[in-house]
């Protein structure tokens, strides 16, 4: 139920009232789109598993992205023959062994296959066609090298190698077919996730070297989705899902954390507004300084150096939420009441009493040039009960005047969330009849 | 808010009579394209509109027993279903289906003419990931806690939940929490106000909602609310009135939807209504669509905007449904 897909974001109410004229070219669409539609179900029902309805459904897609059931016809109809069957054990080489007799006898052939898929896309089939064997791309070039001594095992690697090309071959083409539909519908949940399928097929079919280069053209997508569009989720997600992917044993990767971070650096250096990547930039932080065995001192300076990042953009942007959320990312660091701060862990109760001060003393004096934003008010206020917590007393009289006098703005510029804000006004207590201390 | 209702310009009333002729009409289209493209959302798109229907106190607007035969056309053997005859079973036409069929009381009917609950929940419970506790969609795999969420619905409208391992996906939830107070997608991912709503509700469902930083959270939603009244899903994104419902019931169930303006909201939704043809759009001026309708009415139905019918904050449900299955 939490589903957008086919709902009308942004689109400009318009007239329904169509002329004749208009109506019966819509409805001769309408003709044309059941038509294949119903080409689709009826081969599914006869069982065909061949290259016609592969195309079919290109066509489908095409027109209608979002038919899930479509791409799991399209699934079925390549595990059910066009791709080698499927590896369960990890050395796609071992299992392909056993597998690729069937494999070269099932129909279609990987030729016929290949090029119906790029008879099917015509913008790309020149692409196609430049890939086959010779490109660094091709796995055959790989295991040619490694098998270039003919041994007994030669026949098999080759039958091996031959299954492994097709798969490369047809995966590739996948990946490129739902390209076109992705920048067309960059919010559809289908193809991020039968993109997200494909790769996972190219983890159980393709050698380790081969599936790792795959995956690492992906980060290339995730990027250009995200120029595109700097908050898309979806993007955001894929890019986090394929940078885990590469980082992991099973692609022979090591960790990818610096240059993830240098890559919210630079978004955020593009676009200070840009909260996806503040977001994904605190995410990154505890396990980079682990990695980088940050030892106490470097730590500080970290965390010194994060909050000069922030206090400079706050300071030509002191209305933008997203700078406030990251700010209020790191002062958590250091009055989360439970434990020790995460980022700096040796920091004794007086370092952070200090930070927190000196953060507090920091924030007033945006006051200066900004006396109407709200969130500089909200801040000091939350930072000001922060501080009382920390050092487990009650807040004293001139701190009390100025919450005061913060919520008496706060209500001012902001009244919509009037009802928050006399609900902090009695828990501070600064409403006589009812006081609930603090 | 009623007293202020009734001073309200002409423009700013519910025009209730032409949302349910709008909705009424959404079968009908079979002249527009669009119809055609949106098949995969037929089984959404009846419970988003059945459910609107029911809010604005016209529940019998479709006739009951055309749609306990279509959504039983749309079941597969293995219990889950497709959004209509011939497309593939899925977790969110299944969760559709089930809210359907308990808001017009007809588990009886699921049980007598359909592969019955037990087969239903036996579907939505193997979707379950039982090393991380989270829910795919379908058979392809796809996780995302909107998934964990329509199988709590679901499954406890069945009386079914302990089928899956709640404790679990209750973990899963909790790893999806952010430093904000919000939720995403999956772990690691940015918090967003429609999953903040599925992760608060699985957590209501599942009797943990003290897991929820109620606080922090609270603060976050609230600053949703931007100017024009409407509001928007994360930080500096525009407003939309579907947050209208994520945002909202929420707020409902940490207790907090006195910390934003509600009479703005009120106005804004309005101002989104088309008052000539029905429906409601994203903003004003915009193409209206059932998705937006409903959750246009079901934040109106929070605000007790005079008229309509409670909404249940969990189960995007009337009142009067959850109060008949769950005793609530």
């Amino acid at each position: 139920m939490a589903d957008q897909g086919g709902s009308a974001h942004g689109i400009a109410r318009a007239s329904r009232v169509r002329t004749e004229e208009q109506r019966k070219v819509e409805l001769d669409k309408i003709a044309k789109y059941r038509e294949l539609e119903d080409q689709v179900r009826s081969s599914v029902a006869r069982g065909d598993t061949g290259p016609d309805l592969f195309q079919l459904t290109s066509k489908l897609l095409r027109l209608n992205p979002e038919y899930y059931t479509v791409w799991n016809v399209r699934r079925r109809l390549l595990t059910s023959g066009l791709l080698s069957k499927p590896s369960a054990a990890s050395s796609p080489l071992t299992a392909s062994l056993t597998a690729s007799p069937t494999a070269t006898t099932t129909p279609p052939s990987a030729a016929s296959s290949s090029s119906s898929l790029s008879a099917t896309q015509p913008s790309h089939a020149s692409p196609t066609a430049g890939r086959s064997g010779t490109t660094a791309d091709s796995p055959v070039d790989e295991a040619k090298t490694s098998t270039a001594d003919a041994t007994p095992r030669a026949a098999a690697v080759v039958a091996v190698v031959a299954g492994q090309k097709k798969d490369f071959d047809i995966l590739k083409s996948e990946l490129e077919f739902t390209i076109p539909l992705l920048l067309d519908s960059p919010k559809c949940y289908w193809i991020w996730s039968y993109r997200l399928w494909l790769l996972q097929q190219v983890i159980d079919r393709l050698s380790v070297p081969v599936a790792r280069r795959v995956w690492q053209e992906e980060l290339g997508l995730a990027s250009k989705m995200l120029t595109r569009d700097r908050r898309n989720f979806h993007a955001w997600g894929y890019r986090r899902h394929v940078v885990a992917q590469l980082e992991s044993p099973r692609l022979g990767g090591g960790s990818m954390v610096e240059a993830e971070f240098e890559y919210t650096t630079r978004m955020i250096r593009m676009d200070l507004s840009n909260f996806s990547a503040w977001h994904s930039r605190s995410k990154l932080i505890p396990r980079l300084l682990g990695e980088r065995g940050a030892d106490d001192s470097t730590r500080k300076g970290f965390l010194d150096e994060e909050l000069g990042l922030i206090r400079e953009a706050l300071n030509v942007g002191p209305e933008d939420q997203s700078l406030w959320y990251y700010h209020q990312f790191l002062i958590l660091n250091l009055v989360n009441p439970v434990g020790h701060p995460t980022l700096t862990p040796a920091f004794t109760l007086e370092d952070r009493v200090t930070y927190v001060t000196r953060e507090i003393q920091d924030i007033k004096e945006l006051l200066e040039d900004y006396d109407d934003v709200k969130l500089i008010y909200e801040a000091l206020l939350e930072y000001t009960l922060y501080l009382g917590q920390l050092q487990g007393r009650k807040l004293d009289g001139a701190e009390k005047d100025e919450l005061a006098e913060w919520l008496q703005k706060l209500k001012k510029l902001d009244p919509m969330r009037n009802g928050r804000w006399t609900e902090l006004e009695r828990e501070c207590g600064l409403v006589e009849m009812e006081s609930f201390g603090n | 808010m009623s007293e202020k209702s009734k001073t309200l310009p002409q423009e700013l009333r519910l025009a209730t009579s032409v949302h349910v002729k709008y909705i009424q009409s959404l079968d009908t289209r079979k002249d527009e394209y669009e119809y055609w493209l949106t098949e995969h959302l037929r089984l959404n798109g009846l419970y988003w509109g059945l459910t609107a229907l029911h809010l604005l106190g016209h529940p019998e607007a479709l006739p009951r027993a055309e749609t306990i035969d279509f959504v039983l056309s749309c079941q597969h053997e293995n219990g889950g279903f497709g959004a209509a005859p011939g497309h593939d079973a899925h977790m969110l036409s299944t969760v559709s289906a089930v809210q359907i069929l308990a808001m017009i009381d007809a588990f009886d009917d699921l049980e007598a003419r359909g592969k019955g609950k037990a087969q239903v929940g036996k579907y939505i419970a193997n979707l379950q990931n039982r090393q991380t506790g989270t829910f795919a969609g379908d058979e392809w795999g796809e996780e995302d806690t909107r998934f964990l969420y329509g199988a709590f619905n679901a499954l406890s409208l069945l009386g079914l939940l302990d089928l899956v391992n709640v404790d679990k996906a209750v973990d899963h939830v909790v790893a999806c929490a952010n430093f904000d107070g919000g939720y995403g997608v999956s772990p690691g991912a940015e918090s967003h106000a429609g999953q903040i709503f599925t992760c608060v509700a699985a957590l209501t469902i599942a009797g943990r909602k003290n897991l929820v930083d109620a606080d922090r959270l609270g603060k976050w939603l609230s600053e949703r609310q931007i100017a024009g009244g409407g509001l928007n899903g994360r930080p500096e994104k525009k407003e939309d009135v579907c947050y209208s419902w994520w945002v909202l019931s929420s707020l409902e169930m940490i207790g907090k939807t006195h910390w934003i303006d509600r009479d703005q909201l009120i106005a804004f939704i309005l101002r989104c209504q088309d008052p000539e043809n029905g429906g409601i759009s994203d903003r004003p001026g915009d193409m209206v669509d059932v998705w937006h309708t409903l959750f246009g009415l079901t934040g109106l139905s929070l605000l007790e905007y005079p008229g309509l019918e409670p909404v249940d904050e969990v189960y995007c449900l009337p009142k009067s449904t959850t109060e008949r299955i769950l005793g609530k």
